[in-house]
């Protein structure tokens, strides 16, 4: 082991560390989607609840499925985690994979709640039953998303600590 | 396991700052390195500088949206050295611990 300086304490070393650890912290709080993934998520729901509500069967098939294309084809970059600006780039490992993996499960679990909202929003008379239900998923996505993202960020934090 | 190497370069507190920040990250944008230190446009120039003659990082000078931008990233070398400095100050600290427990 090569020599360490005589002169380094064991008290500067512990504060050496804490920045070290401190400016990691500072990268991990840049683990996020962009800025306008939420925005894109809650739209293209309000569009796919519209299109579902009031289009003919061709809107009922298509637009789920033009918005699952066009959610995929953008979601490998920004659900990443690694480029919520455009300030700095995150390494792979210490961004992980969670961010996708959470992204995905919200999403899968945002269509279970779309359709029992318009379901119950249909057994109880309700005029516009899919709009309604996509409106409040829509809802969810904004105040949710960033949540879901803050506790990955928690959870990064907590793992892998200098 | 990083052998551990302290390195009088990366050791002061700026350049320690800066590599750790480099460290998890592929590349960083100059204006958010200096933003995060604190440190005015030349202060951070000079430190850089230091750093990339020793081959710890690589300065890109790029065009974007009629923007330069300078994105910074640590060289294998630099990230090789930053991983063995703070494997020395473990060691530093896991001694004087030891020597705790030892008395």
């Amino acid at each position: 082991m090569p020599p360490t300086p005589p002169d380094i304490g064991q008290d500067e070393a512990r504060m050496a560390l804490d920045t070290v650890e401190h400016r990691r912290q500072q990268v991990l709080a840049e683990i996020d989607v962009p800025g306008w993934y939420w925005w894109f998520l809650a739209l293209g729901w309000v569009a796919v609840g519209v299109g579902t509500q009031f289009g003919g069967i061709w809107a009922v098939i298509l637009s789920p499925v033009l918005f699952g294309a066009l959610h995929a084809a953008l979601a490998h970059r920004a659900l990443s985690g690694r480029y919520r600006t455009g300030n700095l780039s995150v390494r792979r490992d210490v961004a992980g994979h969670q961010v996708m993996f959470a992204v995905i499960a919200f999403v899968i679990g945002l269509w279970a709640v779309t359709l029992g909202v318009a379901l119950v929003a249909d057994a109880d008379g309700a005029r516009h039953p899919s709009l309604f239900a996509s409106v409040v998923v829509a809802l969810l996505v904004l105040a949710g998303g960033p949540r879901l993202m803050a506790a990955l960020r928690r959870h990064r934090a907590r793992a892998g600590a200098v | 396991m990083t052998a551990p190497r302290f390195d009088e370069l990366i050791h002061p507190s700026t350049r320690l700052s800066i590599v750790a920040l480099l460290a998890s990250a592929d590349w960083i944008e100059f204006g958010y390195v200096r933003d995060q230190l604190g440190l005015s446009d030349s202060a951070l120039s000079k430190q850089f500088s230091t750093l990339e003659e020793a081959g710890y990082l690589t300065l890109e000078r790029r065009v974007s949206d009629r923007r330069r931008r300078v994105q910074v990233r640590l060289t294998p070398e630099g990230r090789a050295a930053f991983d063995g400095h703070v494997a020395a100050l473990r060691a530093v600290v896991a001694m004087a611990e030891s020597e705790t427990t030892t008395l």
